[in-house]
């Protein structure tokens, strides 16, 4: 007697413990096999690109805080470069080090997040996640402290930084670089060579280079699959070649591999702050622009290292005080494209564990 | 029966034992049956509780009610006519038949065999402490050939039954 | 601004009441302590009813003044009734409210303290609002729970759905009869008190099965196959790491284990580690706890089989799974860490208070475990069962039944044999587990993290050709 087995489709989301976000995914499964995936994107579409032709180039920023809200800093940046460009404004070299300063501040909240639900996906109850949220608190209490607010920061504006940070601030940065390093060490210690971790996550979600190239990969998936590639050493915005530091690249491409990508990032980033916390030069924090810029007619497009890949803005300026067209390039999107092929033929677990390491922002894909 | 309690006792659990068999087959719903079934189980390892065979029910209940109940829901879950259903068919009349046939076997066998019997008090005087001990020297010492034989056979069907599920390496 | 950026470091104020009143608690418990010495060394408590150390003898005392006013009744009564019928209800109906109001409280604790100790291995603080320190925090979640709506998935067999907590509480229940508190406290002190417990927890199996089943639920089918399937196949390790214990101490009689304990004032821990650490991580995987808690892997398929179970029969789920833990702690005590005796000082300790300080130890372990550890993939557990731990335990088995008939021959002073023992298996243990592991492929030089190289010349593919072929 034959019996037959048919595959069946389990629905993941848009409510559930692990999709980070409303994203939902519909899996063809033969057993615990995934036969084939089916991502289902837009349940947090906001029409932002659209509503930002209707609303001045200072009053589209807070737009960009809430498109990836895990890292709203880099958004900040991203845009505000892309029409600095279009119109033509000069940065003060102080502003310049305040917005590294920010970046690569919210490069390190957004990566002990990414790190911290990735472990949660591979299944540790939250531990290493609240480990490494005190970091992200006092980060974040920092942010409050200069612009008052924690995560849609609305920090950046053209021409410069909107508020140079309080007196109270500089202490608390060097407290806080201060101690990280023995924090990160602390999560390496616990987590580098975790056993269960390694059969978790080694081997899995694997994207050679060639893969990553052609799928348009970015960021930490890209280095983690060998490839150095680093917008802020490639194309460097906004004072990065005054700094040393190094980026780190992986060797296997696997799930492991970006989750040590992201954690020795983190450690580049207190050297970059330390840097530039030294060399803050004195001077103004913002230039001044008119209420309502007019930018000449023309295009410009920016794109800044955010702590998911390269996110770039593509302004178009018609001459009036709205962008005609305003456009991200979100990196989660496109690294979520790749996710299919590292999900098929693996199973259940390992499919969730590889969409935790790609680390996306619902937000960032719908827009 | 030396006393009332275990006169109430021993006819509970032959009324659980028999009437959990009873509606085995008179419910409608296979998955009911299987958890009528597994209370039948535990109705027998009750009943071996009352003759003193201690090692009898706990085994019962570790491979009947804990493993076999098991076998049991799957079979039901992956038989494809079942439709969970388990209601009237041709075969009723035969198998009444049949059932009263085999009550007729067993009834007298019961009746008409002499059994050995044993009270309390004899096993009390015997410095009864268990039965493990006894079970263990004969599995290993008497009827070590049939034990044997034993498990070669759950060995076949292990890997009988491993071999006819394995997929097809390609 | 100091103290704002630093959580971590915390200090317990300490007010001169504060102090004064624990100096004074440890007088008045150093007085107690000195009395109870006096009394246990002056004979004064031997056998006495009031003997504290081991409630079984007030026990006993009851049971034999209760017989006594049976033989004095009349012939016709006992005739029908019989000679014990008095001192037969009275300890079923002492232990079964004994054993239930036991069961109850310490669920209720449980779920207290396993908020609260999660919480502080993940530094934050737990349930602190309701109550002081949050204890009346079991209760809140009982009464939120219980009038909660009744939801029935629809296509869900109503029978079959309601059956499982049920189900699953009995088992719950009756694996806490035979443990061991006191030389004369084991409520249910069968003779095969170790298989008992191995079939009782077999019950849950299928109760759990019909739990994901009768869902109606593709998550819940899902989780309940994967925990079946888990559960069988850890409860063949679990038995055969007590067949050790069992060999070692000639009985399957749970106080006898622990008398043969502290008889040779020699924890089985210490004679066979391997089956100790068997016997906790087959645990584990037959509690369903992290890390072997693929079937209700929270971050995969929502809850597993409990998925649409709400209200009260949640909270049963819950509970029960609590309550396992609690009881696995208390086998691993009863076989493993001496139960009741701690070399010579349950004389002055009473017994249960040393059992009840080592279930403790052995839950805090648990929860330790869960809070930190990420799970196991569910193919991963089935090949450590089945490939690595069910070999070596047929080996360890029948070593220990190897040294038991050498030791049965020669007749050496107890010291020396279980020392020997206790080399040779810990020997074995270390040894046999390094080479399993490496026959069966795992290779720790070849696994071992490679850390991301740092660089700072960008490029593409090329680049990336290159930085491989350097390394």
């Amino acid at each position: 007697m034959t019996t037959a087995a048919e595959p069946y489709v389990l629905n993941i989301g848009p409510q559930h413990p692990s999709t980070h976000g409303v994203f939902r995914l519909r899996v063809v499964m033969d057993g615990e096999r995934i036969q084939d995936i089916d991502m289902v994107v837009g349940y947090l579409h906001r029409s932002m690109e659209k509503l930002a032709e209707e609303r001045t180039y200072t009053q589209n920023i807070p737009f960009t805080d809430r498109t990836d809200y895990l890292a709203a800093m880099s958004n900040n940046l991203g845009y505000c470069l892309a029409v600095e460009r279009l119109a033509g404004v000069e940065v003060p070299e102080r502003a310049q080090f305040l917005r590294v300063i920010f970046a690569e501040l919210q490069r390190l909240a957004s990566h002990s997040m990414a790190n911290g639900t990735f472990i949660n996906d591979a299944g540790a109850w939250q531990t290493p996640l609240m480990y490494m949220f005190r970091e992200r608190e006092k980060i974040l209490d920092l942010f409050e402290m200069t612009c008052g607010a924690r995560l849609t920061t609305n920090y950046m504006r053209i021409g410069g930084v909107s508020f140079d940070p309080p007196p109270e601030f500089y202490p608390a940065v060097e407290a806080l670089i201060g101690e990280l390093p023995e924090r990160i060490a602390e999560y390496t210690e616990l987590l580098v060579d975790n056993e269960i971790l390694i059969a978790r996550a080694r081997g899995v979600g694997v994207l050679s280079a060639a893969d990553a190239i052609n799928g348009s990969i970015t960021g930490p998936m890209l280095r983690a699959s060998g490839v150095p590639w680093d917008l802020r050493k490639a194309d460097p915005y906004c004072a990065y070649e005054k700094f040393d530091f190094e980026i780190p690249v992986g060797q296997n491409g696997d799930c492991y591999d970006r989750f040590m990508v992201r954690l020795e990032e983190m450690r580049q980033s207190v050297r970059i702050i330390r840097q530039a916390l030294d060399g803050l030069p004195s001077g103004s924090h913002k230039t001044e622009i008119p209420l309502a810029l007019r930018p000449a007619p023309g295009e410009a497009y920016a794109r800044v290292e955010g702590p998911r890949g390269e996110l770039g803005f593509y302004v178009v300026s018609d001459g009036g005080p709205a962008p005609a067209r305003f456009h991200i390039r979100a990196p989660s999107l496109i690294n979520l494209s790749l996710l299919r092929q590292m999900a098929v033929g693996a199973s259940l677990p390992d499919a969730i564990v590889a969409l935790g390491s790609t680390d996306i922002v619902v937000g960032e894909i719908d827009r | 029966m030396t006393s009332i309690g275990i006169a109430i006792g021993f006819y509970a659990l032959a009324g659980l034992a028999i009437g959990s068999s009873l509606l085995v087959f008179l419910t409608r719903n296979l998955l009911h049956a299987v958890i009528f079934a597994i209370l039948a189980f535990i109705g027998m390892a009750g009943l071996f509780v009352t003759l003193s065979a201690d090692f009898l029910a706990v085994s019962q209940i570790m491979i009947y009610a804990g493993a076999i109940s098991v076998l049991l829901v799957f079979a039901v879950m992956l038989t494809p006519y079942a439709s969970r259903d388990n209601g009237n068919s041709l075969f009723a009349p035969a198998g009444v038949l049949v059932g009263l046939g085999f009550a007729a076997l067993i009834g007298f066998i019961a009746t008409q065999v002499a059994w050995p019997a044993f009270t309390g008090g004899d096993l009390e005087a015997q410095n009864f402490t268990g039965t493990v001990r006894t079970i263990g020297s004969a599995l290993l010492g008497d009827y070590a050939l049939p034990f044997e034989l034993a498990s070669v056979l759950l060995l076949a069907a292990l890997v009988g039954a491993i071999a006819l599920v394995r997929e097809d390496e390609r | 601004m100091r103290a704002a950026l630093d959580p971590i470091r915390i200090r317990v104020p300490m007010s001169t009441g504060g102090m004064i009143a624990s100096a004074i608690t440890l007088v008045v418990l150093l007085g107690a302590a000195a009395g109870v010495g006096f009394l246990v060394l002056s004979g004064a408590l031997d056998g006495r009813w009031y003997d504290f150390r081991d409630l079984g003898v007030g026990m006993a005392h009851l049971t034999e003044w209760l017989d006594e006013q049976n033989a004095g009744q009349s012939e016709a009564t006992r005739a029908l009734l019989g000679d014990h019928w008095m001192s037969w209800i009275t300890s079923a109906l002492i232990g079964g409210i004994g054993i239930l109001s036991f069961v109850g409280g310490v669920l209720l604790i449980l779920i207290w303290v396993e908020r609260r100790l999660i919480a502080r291995i993940q530094v934050r603080r737990g349930p602190n609002r309701l109550g002081p320190y949050g204890l009346l925090q079991p209760l809140a979640d009982a009464i939120k729970l219980i009038q909660k709506e009744v939801l029935i998935p629809e296509g869900a067999d109503r029978f079959l759905f309601f059956l499982p907590p049920i189900l699953v509480f009995i088992p719950g229940l009756l694996v806490w009869g035979p443990v061991p508190w006191a030389p004369n406290m084991a409520y249910l002190d069968l003779n095969v008190g170790v298989l008992y417990l191995i079939a009782i927890s077999s019950l849950a199996t299928v109760a759990i099965f019909i739990a994901g089943w009768s869902s109606n639920n593709h998550y819940a089918l899902l989780g309940a196959m994967r925990t079946v399937a888990m559960m069988i196949s850890y409860e063949i390790p679990l038995g055969m790491a007590l067949i050790s214990v069992v060999l070692l101490a000639g009985s399957m009689q749970l106080s006898e284990i622990v008398a043969w304990q502290a008889q040779h004032y020699a924890w089985m821990a210490f004679l066979i580690p391997f089956s100790l650490f068997t016997f906790f991580f087959a645990s584990t995987a037959e509690l369903n706890r992290t890390p072997n808690d693929i079937a209700e892997a929270e971050s995969e398929i929502v809850a597993g089989f409990h998925t649409e179970y709400s209200g009260m029969k949640f909270g049963l789920f819950y509970a029960v799974e609590l309550g396992n833990a609690v009881a696995v702690a208390a086998f691993v005590t009863a076989f493993f860490l001496g139960g009741w005796s701690l070399f010579g000082l349950e004389l002055f300790i009473p017994g249960y208070i040393i059992f009840a300080t080592k279930v403790a130890a052995g839950y805090f372990v648990l929860v330790w475990l869960r809070g930190t550890l990420p799970r196991f993939r569910l193919d991963q557990l089935m090949a450590f069962a089945w490939k690595y731990l069910i070999p070596i335990t047929i080996a360890h088995t029948t070593l220990v039944a190897a040294e038991v008939t050498a030791m049965g021959a020669l007749a050496l002073p107890g010291v020396i044999e279980l020392g020997v023992v206790a080399a040779v298996n810990l020997a074995f243990t270390v040894w046999v587990m390094r080479r399993w592991a490496r026959f069966l492929g795992y290779r720790p030089e070849t696994e071992r993290v490679m850390q991301p190289k740092l660089t700072t010349q960008v490029g593409g593919l090329q680049a990336a050709e290159r930085m491989r072929a350097s390394s």
